[in-house]
């Protein structure tokens, strides 16, 4: 849209109405000077309509993938986690990679909506509810992982605090205990504010449902939604509660996983520094998973007005400072082995640059903590394409370091006799492209029957809607004529 | 652990009531009748035909010899059998299932396990054993500890035999022609065999030995030559272990036998001679080694070894000074020695005629030489199975010249059968000299030199009779002879039989059980071609005892014997001799000249195998399994050569070669072993067998195709082969994949004048000192080490340790260990509890002035596969530590297990709760050791091959039977998806408990005398190098040990608090050697000062981790 991009400091102003002051001349968060009619329309249409061709052509291909995901995962449950390529020593592979991967994936989404939201960062209204969408997805994604990846799948119950006739309680002090409350909690959290926010625009759906079956689904899913002051009163009450209560999550899930590592004494898993290098890798990856998501929805569903380069850029500058965090963290973990004299330590850290998993290293560091330097260029972070590849090598670059840091870390230790070279085997390959299917399977789903745009977020972020703004609150009688209808 | 009495009453009914147990003990007893009618009327061709008639569809799994069916037929028979015959001994398996007792045995307790014991007989003698048997059926195989030449230890194959019992692929039923025979009508051709050759005087039969020490066996067959003139008889040993006899024969002019004693030597100098593996009695010279290598305080000796090998061996692994030389050079080598140590007589000229070794520093023999002499009477020399006549004869010389004879070998007389060779037997076929041959077990086709083209040799027989345990390459060669017969051999476990230990003790060999699959003895099948009266090996025996035994009480004399399983004071006596010099001189004559092998002419070594022997053992799942304790190698053999000679011929690890020599050719995957002298190739005999049984199908490629005739048997060393790459690869499965220590001090060695200056040296050498933080709670053992009643600990000798592997197959069979196969082991999922870590030390070159070990950094961080291209490790020192679960007091496991189902308890335990375990594998992770095991597939229920069709794959019923007998009851069997690991033996622990609190009663007295029992792995030890016991008693042998200044915990620096800790090794090397300068310290150890700073620096800043 040729549109978007042409004056985005200039507000449309019905005539007659004089130019706002200068201090009131932001860049308006939606482009063009949508207004609240255009907005509904545009996103409430997505999910109404006839189903365009190339979403079957999305969606079908996810289904066959989660139907490999069932197959893979019926064959390796009922033959065993042999038909992984998991090994002596390297007793955790692919299964722990892909469960750290997608949970990391599953960071940005609430960090979209609570920390920003806390921290008063408007553009994130955009983009939160499809990166909450994409959080909950990953995060199902993650969870069979751990799930599955046991030797006997049935007696996972153990791991909860069940009271059970044998008294038997799990044991605390175990990090993989405390996945189980810290992944299971941010997931109902993180599934309850998308649901929280769904309320109003599901009610919009509702009002304009033409048939009496969405009628009844988004009646029923809108809780009664009225709009009414009360109702939004209490709405943005219990808005702010909850991104309150998710902000801590967003910080502690992945610091929690991180735990399972930096609690052993592997050389390479022992240390301090995990939690935080684990949260901003994983803040790394899901904004990098959110810009691969978006990018090619944006255009699809013509979205370029809410989603404008803006949030583009900002969300490239967010990954460009996480990169570089997680880059540093990577230096100061040789600075660490070396300053700390312990030969164990040394020598890992040696292994992983030198070893023979080499390329994995290389794989990591290139596309963690080169690629992201990119962004230091508007140039780049304007170029829509480039920020692709780029938003999809940075999740490759997060999924190799996690394979490193599992991997390598296992592979050589304390006995060199101990030492050995794990491989994947086709399940393990199958297993990952099927939590593929899974992912987007939901995810086609969620922007084919939910608005995938916060609605009345996005309204809220118009110039129109601050009432001191010349063309905001009750003054506006007639609406803006848009261009593109 | 005491042998119980068997009832001699019992024993005696059992044997003549066994099914197959004589004819006596058939025709009579109305119960047995019954059985034996039906027996028949299965076999007459009219119930045949109904059967085929009637049930088309099952008959053949009435014939089919492995189907569950025929096994419950002949195992109910026998319960039934055992239930009517002897009311139940002990000795066989439970009758209940099939029919209750209807009267209890005396002194049954049900569930409770009973020892008995017997002896395992070998090529040239016997390993005494005490076996355990549960509910009647044999599980688990210790080492006779009364035996006066023992020390309860044993070897790996005793240890695995138990295997070869429950192997459903053993020969089950009695063949004509290939087609099932009747037992009668199988007895009824013998009882005919037997009259018509003596009705010929034995003219043209010829009967094929294997080597024995039974005294029985030797009386039937003098009986058998007295009734049978005519008759000839050969003697086949694939590995010719007999040569060590035949030498001292020739060089001693009287019919003996050498008997090393390597306790007595200070100085030893093995030529090529695997005493510590590969010879027979190894675990006899393992316990007098170590017994040598005992070191307790800075101010004991040691001896020293110097090995001279092509092959790196176990013993090579043990040396202070190793030569690597090839095999052909070693008769050179022993010249130049003996000039230097024989006295100048008869014997010189013939000596400089041998020459020199090529590339041998002529002071590295000088200086072995002038030990040797300073060492006069306390030294020995040994050559090895491998050498030629020459270097047997010379080694002998050598002692006797140094007054070794009598001191450090003494000599037993050995009667020399005076059997011919295979050749000559070859060459009465071929004459058509034999109308029948009788095959007494052995393999020939499959072991017999290829030249001699044994399976159609074999044909030229009108009738071949053979008692084989399988039906094997052997039996397939002639099953389609009409006038053919094979005979099943019964296990040791199921036989009665005498046998003589190295010794020279007569040693039982008694039943503890019937034959599962009506398998006879070679006595029997002997006395009934002898046409003796008496055909039951229990009545044979026993008049050979009573021949033998001589005066006293016979009865009492005999139940005796079988109780301690030996005649007490019956060892041989050293015989008087003296050096027959012109013998000797003699003997060098026939020597060849030799030519130096080189990369267009290389010398092939054919060695037996560390774990299939000479290919018998090649169906037992635990012998395959088991990491070759050079190669760490599992289910194959392959072409061993060193870097050089791959280098040479353009060849790497795992590229198939094909070797020829002469005519023939084989081909097999490469596989560079450090330490192996250039242009030798080592071939290891058992492998690429035809027919093995399921096990051991397509293990290996069979070195025996290429093996000529040389002498009685086959080869040993020949010259002349060529090598190329075919351009295929093959994949071997490694346990052990990476070969540095990489300086790490895991295991801790010192020279022993280090130790002297330093005798807390592995103490010096933590890399770091333990961090110093406040506990925050204080560890509940600090208290318990105090008042607890027991807590456990182990101490693990590395200087008595040689690395031969007898504890992993010990705890295989005590804990139900199972074996995963070659794919698995490869993708590294052996399931060992205990495991043998072999590490190479070397230098790039071993000069003076070559830098230490390791010098490229890089290196280290290489793949694994490039480890065969780099140049230390030409000439390595090798170290071994046997790997198991340490029981750390703060246990890193313990802590992340999300479940509780690994935790300590109050004796110091790391125990393990399979029923709670989910497998998560966090355990293994967090284990610095790496000790623990993961099921990733049901390892038991499903047979190898079929672990990844889950649910669909299916043991066969046979195998599963059977596979469930050879379990230890007391442990539990465990199911995929959980984790498993060393517990210290905790059944043999709750057992000694339970017996001393039964004992008790009411005194309270519920400690458990010291030492009383011990883990399954220390039992087998034959080094006596795991020592487990009660920390708590003071006066245990383990906490002894811990106080010794070598004692170290491996990993210490991460504070886990191990409850078993290692000695460290001492090493002895002469310092006048010509490599002294590079073996000033321990290479180990030079590796580690590179990396770690030197340990015995003074006080102040080290420079360790710099």
């Amino acid at each position: 849209m040729s549109t978007a991009a042409a004056n985005p400091i200039t507000t449309k102003l019905p005539s007659g109405v004089p130019q706002p002051p200068p201090e009131l001349q932001r860049i308006p968060l939606v482009a063009n000077g949508r207004s609240f009619g255009w907005i509904s329309n545009q996103v409430a249409a997505l999910t109404e309509g006839r189903t365009p061709v190339w979403w079957w052509i999305c969606f079908v291909p996810s289904v066959l993938l989660l139907g490999l995901l069932g197959f893979t995962l019926s064959y390796q449950i009922s033959t065993g986690v042999g038909v992984w390529g998991n090994m002596h020593p390297v007793m955790w592979a692919w299964d722990i990679v892909n469960f750290v991967w997608w949970i990391g994936i599953g960071h940005a989404g609430t960090l979209i909506s609570a920390i920003l939201f806390l921290l008063r960062q408007r553009w994130r209204t955009a983009v939160n509810r499809a990166a909450e969408a994409m959080t909950i997805f990953a995060v199902m994604c993650a969870g069979i992982y751990p799930a599955v990846h046991v030797g006997r799948v049935w007696y996972d119950w153990w791991l909860f605090p069940i009271p059970n006739s044998n008294s038997i309680w799990p044991q605390f002090r175990s990090p993989l205990m405390w996945d189980v409350f810290a992944v299971s909690t941010y997931f109902t959290v993180s599934v309850l504010f998308w649901y929280m926010g769904l309320i109003p625009d599901l009610a919009v759906l509702r009002d304009r449902a033409k048939t009496k079956l969405r009628q009844f689904l988004y009646g029923l899913f809108a809780l009664g939604w009225t709009g009414s002051n009360r109702h939004w009163s209490n709405y943005e009450k219990a808005y702010l509660i909850l991104a309150g209560l998710s902000t801590p999550l967003v910080l502690s899930v992945h610091s929690i996983v991180s735990l399972d590592f930096s609690v052993s004494q592997l050389p390479g898993w022992h240390t301090t520094i995990f939690p935080p290098y684990f949260v901003a890798g994983a803040v790394f990856s899901g904004f990098g998973m959110v810009l691969s998501l978006l990018i090619p929805l944006r255009s699809m569903f013509k979205l370029q007005d809410i989603i404008t380069m803006r949030h583009i850029d900002v969300m490239c500058k967010v990954t460009l400072a996480t990169g570089s965090i997680v880059g540093y963290a990577y230096a100061m973990e040789f600075f660490i082995a070396w300053y700390s004299g312990n030969p164990n330590e040394r020598f890992h850290f040696l292994n992983r640059a030198l070893g023979p998993y080499q390329w994995a290293w290389i794989m990591m560091v290139s596309c963690n903590v080169l690629v992201p330097q990119l962004f230091w260029f508007k140039k780049v972070r304007q170029n829509l394409v480039i920020v692709f590849i780029m938003s999809i090598l940075v999740n490759v670059g997060m999924w190799f370091e996690r394979f490193v840091i599992i991997v390598l870390s296992l592979h050589r230790d304390f006995i060199p006799s101990n030492w050995g070279y794990y491989r994947p085997t086709w399940v393990d390959i199958c297993t990952y492209l099927g939590t593929f299917g899974l992912f987007f399977t939901m995810f086609f789903l969620f922007i084919r029957f939910l608005p995938m745009i916060a609605v009345s977020e996005v309204k809220g972020v118009t110039p129109q809607a601050d009432p001191h703004h010349p063309a905001g609150g009750a003054k506006i009688e007639e609406p803006i004529p848009d261009e593109e209808e | 652990m005491k042998a119980n009495v068997p009832d001699s009453k019992a024993r005696q009914g059992m044997a003549a009531n066994s099914p197959r147990g004589g004819a006596g003990s058939l025709s009579h007893g109305a119960g047995r009748q019954y059985w034996r009618s039906l027996d028949q009327l299965a076999e007459t061709p009219e119930f045949r035909q109904w059967v085929e008639r009637e049930f088309p569809a099952g008959a053949s799994e009435w014939t089919d010899p492995v189907s569950r069916r025929h096994f419950v037929k002949i195992m109910s028979a026998s319960f039934f059998l055992a239930g009517l015959g002897l009311a139940g001994s002990g000795c066989r398996r439970p009758v209940e299932n099939i029919v209750p007792f209807t009267k209890m045995p005396e002194n049954y307790v049900h569930g409770a396990p009973k020892y008995y014991a017997t002896a395992m007989p070998t090529a040239s003698g016997a390993v005494p054993l005490l076996v355990k048997s549960n509910d009647g059926r044999p599980t688990k195989i210790e080492g006779n500890a009364q035996h006066p030449d023992s020390n309860g230890g044993t070897d790996r194959f005793a240890q695995a035999s138990i295997l070869s019992l429950y192997d459903p692929d053993r020969a089950q039923r009695f063949t004509q022609a290939g087609n099932n025979a009747s037992t009668e009508a199988a007895f009824d051709f013998l009882n005919g065999l037997g009259k018509s050759a003596q009705a010929k005087g034995g003219q043209g039969i010829s009967f094929l030995l294997e080597p024995s020490e039974s005294p029985s066996r030797r009386r039937l067959l003098k009986k058998l030559a007295e009734k049978l003139p005519q008759a000839r008889f050969y003697a086949h040993q694939p590995v010719d272990l007999d040569i060590h006899r035949r030498a001292a024969t020739l060089a001693f002019g009287q019919e003996v036998r050498p008997y090393w004693q390597f306790d007595k030597a200070k100085v030893i100098v093995s030529l090529d001679c695997d005493f510590l593996g590969s010879e027979d009695d190894a675990h006899n010279h393992i316990r007098r080694f170590a017994q040598g290598r005992r070191i307790e305080q800075p101010s004991d000796s040691l001896s020293r070894l110097y090995v001279v090998e092509s092959l790196m061996s176990v013993t090579g692994f043990n040396s202070d000074h190793r030569l690597r030389l090839a095999s052909s050079a070693v008769v050179h080598l022993v010249g130049a020695l003996a000039r230097a140590i024989v006295p100048q007589g008869g014997l010189s000229a013939k000596l400089e005629a041998l020459g020199k070794p090529a590339g041998v520093e002529p002071r590295w023999i000088g200086e072995c030489a002038k030990d040797l002499l300073a060492n006069r009477g306390r030294s020995l020399v040994v050559a090895g199975y491998r050498q030629p006549m020459a270097v047997h004869l010379l080694a002998h010389a050598i002692n006797a010249a140094l007054g070794n004879v009598g001191q450090t070998v003494v000599f037993h007389s050995a009667p020399d059968g005076k059997e011919g060779g295979l050749p000559e037997l070859a060459q009465a076929l071929n004459a058509g000299q034999v109308e029948t041959l009788v095959i007494l077990g052995g393999n020939p086709v499959y072991t017999a030199p290829a030249d001699l083209d044994w399976a159609q040799t074999q044909r030229k027989a009108r009738n071949v009779v053979r008692l084989g345990y399988y039906e094997d390459e052997t039996f397939a060669a002639c099953a389609d002879l009409a006038n053919s017969w094979h005979f099943p051999l019964a296990h040791y476990l199921e036989s009665w039989g005498d046998a003589q230990s190295s010794d020279g003790t007569l040693v039982a060999i008694q039943p503890l059980i019937a034959p599962l699959f009506g398998g006879i003895t070679e006595l029997e099948l002997l006395a009934r071609i002898a046409g003796e009266t008496v055909s039951s090996s229990y009545e044979i025996v026993r008049q050979t005892f009573a021949g033998l035994a001589g005066g006293g009480e016979f009865e009492s004399a005999w139940r005796k014997y079988l109780h301690d399983g030996f005649l007490a004071n019956s060892a041989a006596k050293p015989a008087e001799v003296k050096l027959d010099e012109g013998a000797v001189a003699q003997g060098l004559t026939a020597k060849k000249d030799t030519i130096n092998p080189s990369n267009d002419s290389l010398e092939v070594v054919f060695f037996r195998d560390y774990k299939v022997d000479d290919g018998r053992y090649n169906n037992n799942g635990w012998l395959q399994e088991l990491p070759d304790p050079v190669t760490k190698v599992v289910w194959d053999n392959a072409v061993l050569m060193s870097r050089r000679t791959a280098q040479e011929l353009g060849v790497k690890n795992l590229d198939k070669v094909e070797i020829h020599l002469g005519q023939r050719s084989v081909r097999g995957p490469v596989w560079v072993q450090p330490g192996m002298a250039d242009h030798s190739l080592g071939l290891a005999l058992g492998y690429g067998r035809k027919n093995p049984g399921r096990v051991g199908q397509g293990t290996g490629f069979n070195a025996y195709e290429l093996r000529a005739s040389e002498g009685a048997n086959g080869q040993t060393i020949a010259l002349g082969a060529t090598v190329h790459a075919v351009g295929e690869t093959y994949s071997l499965s490694c346990t052990q994949t990476h070969w540095s220590m990489e300086g790490r001090p895991i295991i801790r060695e010192a020279n022993l004048e280090e130790y002297r200056q330093h005798p807390r040296f592995a103490k010096e050498m933590s890399v770091q000192d333990a961090p110093v933080v406040a506990p925050l709670y204080p560890s509940p053992f600090d208290e318990l080490k105090k008042h607890g009643l027991h807590q456990w600990g182990m101490s693990i000798d590395l200087n008595r340790c040689v690395g031969c592997s007898a504890c992993m197959m010990a705890c295989q069979s005590e804990n139900n260990v199972p074996i995963v196969g070659k794919d698995q082991v490869r993708r590294g999922r052996e399931m060992h509890w205990i495991r043998i870590d072999r590490y190479y030390a070397g230098r790039a070159k071993v000069s003076p002035d070559s830098p230490p070990a390791k010098e490229d950094f890089f290196e280290t961080f290489q793949p694994e596969a490039e480890q065969q291209f780099q140049d230390w490790i030409d000439n390595p020192q090798v170290v071994t530590q046997p790997m198991l679960c340490q029981h750390c007091e703060s246990a890193p496991c313990e802590n992340v297990c999300p479940v509780n189902a690994t935790s300590h308890d109050e004796e110091g335990l790391n125990v393990m709760t399979y029923n709670r375990c989910v497998g998560t594998r966090y355990c293994s992770n967090n284990c610095p050791y790496k000790v623990r095991r993961f099921n990733f597939f049901d390892f038991n229920k499903r047979p190898i091959g079929q672990f990844y069709l889950g649910p669909f794959g299916h043991r066969k019923a046979d195998e599963w039977d059977l596979l469930k007998m050879v379990k230890n009851p007391d442990v539990t069997v465990r199911m995929r998806g959980v984790m498993e690991k060393c517990t210290y033996c905790i059944q043999r622990i709750e057992q000694a408990k339970i017996a001393q609190k039964a004992k008790a009663r009411d005194s309270g007295d519920v400690i458990i005398p010291t030492d009383s029992f011990t883990t399954a792995c220390a039992q087998a030890c034959p080094a006596g190098a795991i020592v487990f016991g009660n920390l708590n008693a003071p006066e245990s042998r383990v906490t002894q040990l811990k106080k010794l200044d070598r004692d170290y915990p491996v990993l210490e620096v991460l504070l886990t608090k191990p409850r078993t800790t290692y000695l460290a090794r001492v090493r002895n090397p002469n310092t006048a050697m010509p490599d002294a300068e590079v073996t000033k310290a321990p290479l180990s150890l030079q590796e580690f000062e590179q990396k770690m700073g030197d340990p015995f620096e003074e006080e102040g800043h080290k420079a360790k981790g710099e």
